[in-house]
């Protein structure tokens, strides 16, 4: 008994300090999942302006359940991620249908792909990380996105 | 209960209450307040290690549930083995128990337990043993779930 | 001798020689481990199965007795002996092993009464000159045959008991009066009775109206009171069936008191060890007895004990099929005769 409980002491010590342990300075895709990111919206391709992805990020932000949003415009589609409160996850498959039949109303020319699945957003906002730091050319970045996108479309 | 009960003397009905005041009763808010922490604690660690397959690994939230189960069940067979997980069992009850870890450990404690009367006949046949039932039960439940819904549909109710 | 309607008087005394007295690890760490004369660090004992682990512990428990009283086993007649696994094959193995001729005995965790008080009674009559008798059990093997796999994670009630890991073995001799051991001088057959209890995790609850009815039977057969006894010690009914037992006892109208009314599943093991409601099988009473109480006795703790083992004559077949638990319990004196 008394190693039982020596053990879940153990283990809740260990949570504690790795949780307490990670450096402040961390990229933001390393805590992606636990924290609120709102990484910037952005495009691929530098040349075009990223003024519409603001909006469609405004517009998808307004819905209640949802907290947190990243947009990503490539050459040919849009992907649209977003996290959805704790409570309001059981009703997961009708807020997607919502946000999909809003963007296309309103954007109609644009091809979306929307997401709530949290490695989407991880791999959204550690290629937008690159975006910011240069680390990846332009091509690279599409082709990053289009694998996303595919990744996407492969669980439905 | 009642239904065990029904052909008791007055006889046997008197011992029953006189036995029952020495009895000692499972203490059941102490074993739920445990089951609650363990359970949650091993749930804790199972979504541990799907984040842990989500950032290295190309696993998707929807996908990520099978290598994260595979490990869990891969633990509780290692924690079974050492001879542990009959200790935690015992302390959390529930807790450890309806997990799938709990799953793993059924599986696992007969095949060991019956290792000693061969493969075939020993292991083969008394793996099983416990987790047989949760394997029938499951399929059938998910196989009446899915006729309802597919009924409902059909009728244009869903 | 019968005497009254279910108890045999040993007018010659047949006295118990020499003992044998076999362990686990788990009762190496117990109370009495210093009674034991041989406790194994492993519950496999060198063997590749918990039933062969099962033989051997009662095979080391009869090579210890024979060995000494200083004889050989072609000069024992008989072997009375029994366990809890299916068709008694460790005790019945172990007598292929001894080439003794056997009397299998299939009492649960009485087993050890039962043989204690058929040995008696054949050495009491001539029928031998030698006898051994004993019970073992072994954790594992039981609880694989009665309950779960030993690593499955299952929570026991707090009302379960623990299947002690040993075995004892009784030299039952025809009395020599030069020499000064234990003899035995009366036994009480118990009757099987059944409460309707039908938890096999309650077994002290449902053994304790059995043990009861024996010592009731007993008293009422020779026409003694208890305090004629210093100590009358129940088998393994674990804390609620002793507890159960004593309200009964002295409901009927009986003098017994708290002090001289114990169990040996509760002397067994520590305290801190996790047994929940006590020590179970029928290794349990063996053990205790040919080795702490005997011990006991020599020393003068005690001159006059009643040993009242009992058993749930149960099997798992019948349990999933929602039948009660029939008890039995067989009641045997022994004394230290100046």
């Amino acid at each position: 008994m008394l190693n039982i409980y020596r053990a879940i002491i153990f283990m809740s010590c260990l949570f504690l300090l790795t949780a307490c342990g990670v450096n402040q300075q961390t990229k933001d895709s390393q805590l992606t999942l636990m924290k609120t990111t709102n990484p910037t919206p952005f495009v691929t391709d530098h040349h075009k302006s990223n003024k519409l992805v603001k909006q469609i990020e405004k517009d998808v932000s307004s819905f209640p359940p949802i907290y947190d949003v990243a947009v990503v415009k490539g050459k040919k589609d849009t992907l649209v991620v977003y996290k959805v409160k704790h409570l309001h996850r059981f009703k997961m498959k009708k807020i997607e249908k919502d946000v999909t039949a809003k963007l296309e109303k309103k954007y109609p020319k644009e091809n979306f792909t929307v997401s709530s699945d949290y490695k989407i957003f991880l791999e959204t906002v550690r290629l937008n990380e690159k975006m910011q730091s240069k680390d990846i050319s332009e091509k690279d970045a599409e082709k990053r996105f289009k694998e996303i996108v595919k990744l996407t479309k492969d669980m439905k | 209960m009642a239904s065990k009960q029904k052909n008791v003397t007055p006889e046997q009905q008197k011992y029953q209450q006189l036995q029952q005041k020495h009895e000692k009763q499972r203490p059941v808010l102490k074993n739920c307040i445990r089951a609650f922490f363990v359970g949650g604690l091993i749930c804790v660690i199972g979504q541990a290690i799907s984040y842990f397959y989500i950032y290295f690994f190309n696993f998707t939230e929807q996908n990520v549930g099978n290598p994260t189960v595979a490990t869990m069940v891969f633990l509780s067979m290692i924690l079974t083995g050492f001879g542990v997980y009959d200790r935690l069992g015992q302390f959390a009850g529930a807790g450890s128990a309806v997990p799938v870890t709990g799953f793993g450990n059924a599986v696992i404690s007969a095949a060991i337990e019956h290792r000693t009367e061969g493969f075939v006949l020993g292991v083969g046949g008394n793996m099983f043993k416990l987790a047989g039932s949760v394997l029938l039960f499951g399929v059938f439940a998910a196989f009446v779930v899915a006729l309802i819904r597919t009924l409902l549909s059909m009728w244009g109710v869903l | 001798m019968l005497k009254g309607h279910q108890s045999w008087v040993f007018e010659n005394h047949p006295m118990i020689t020499a003992t044998g007295v076999t362990g686990g690890p788990f009762e190496a760490n117990g109370n009495l481990a210093k009674d034991f004369d041989l406790l194994f660090e492993d519950l496999w004992i060198g063997q590749d199965s918990y039933e062969k682990a099962h033989r051997v512990l009662f095979e080391e428990a009869i090579k210890i007795a024979l060995k000494k009283a200083n004889i050989q086993k072609e000069q024992v007649q008989f072997l009375f002996a029994g366990d809890l696994i299916n068709q008694i094959t460790p005790s019945s193995f172990s007598a292929r092993t001894m080439k003794i001729p056997y009397f299998g005995l299939f009492g649960a965790c009485s087993t050890s009464m039962e043989g204690l008080a058929l040995a008696s009674f054949v050495v009491n009559h001539q029928g031998a000159n030698f006898v051994l008798t004993g019970a073992s059990s072994h954790n594992a093997a039981v609880e694989k045959q009665f309950r779960y796999p030993t690593e499955y994670g299952s929570q026991k009630p707090p009302t379960a008991q623990w299947t002690v890991t040993g075995a004892g073995v009784a030299l039952v001799q025809k009395n020599n009066p030069s020499q000064k051991h234990p003899v035995i001088t009366s036994a009480t057959i118990g009757r099987v009775i059944d409460m309707g209890l039908s938890d096999p995790f309650n077994m002290g609850g449902a053994m304790a109206p059995a043990a009861a009815d024996t010592i009731q039977a007993h008293f009422r057969d020779l026409g003694l009171e208890p305090s004629y006894y210093d100590l009358i010690i129940t088998g393994d009914l674990g804390r609620i069936g002793h507890d159960t037992a004593f309200e009964l006892i002295n409901k009927s109208g009986l003098q017994l008191e708290r002090r001289q009314f114990q169990d040996c599943g509760l002397l067994i093991y520590k305290e801190d060890q996790p047994v929940q409601s006590g020590a179970s099988g029928a290794g349990c009473s063996a053990t205790v007895l040919y080795g702490h109480l005997l011990n006991e006795m020599k020393k003068g703790k005690y001159q006059r004990i009643l040993v009242v083992a009992t058993g749930a004559l149960l099997s798992p077949l019948t349990f999933q099929q929602n039948e009660t638990i029939p008890c039995i319990a067989h009641a045997v004196a022994i004394e230290m005769i100046d």
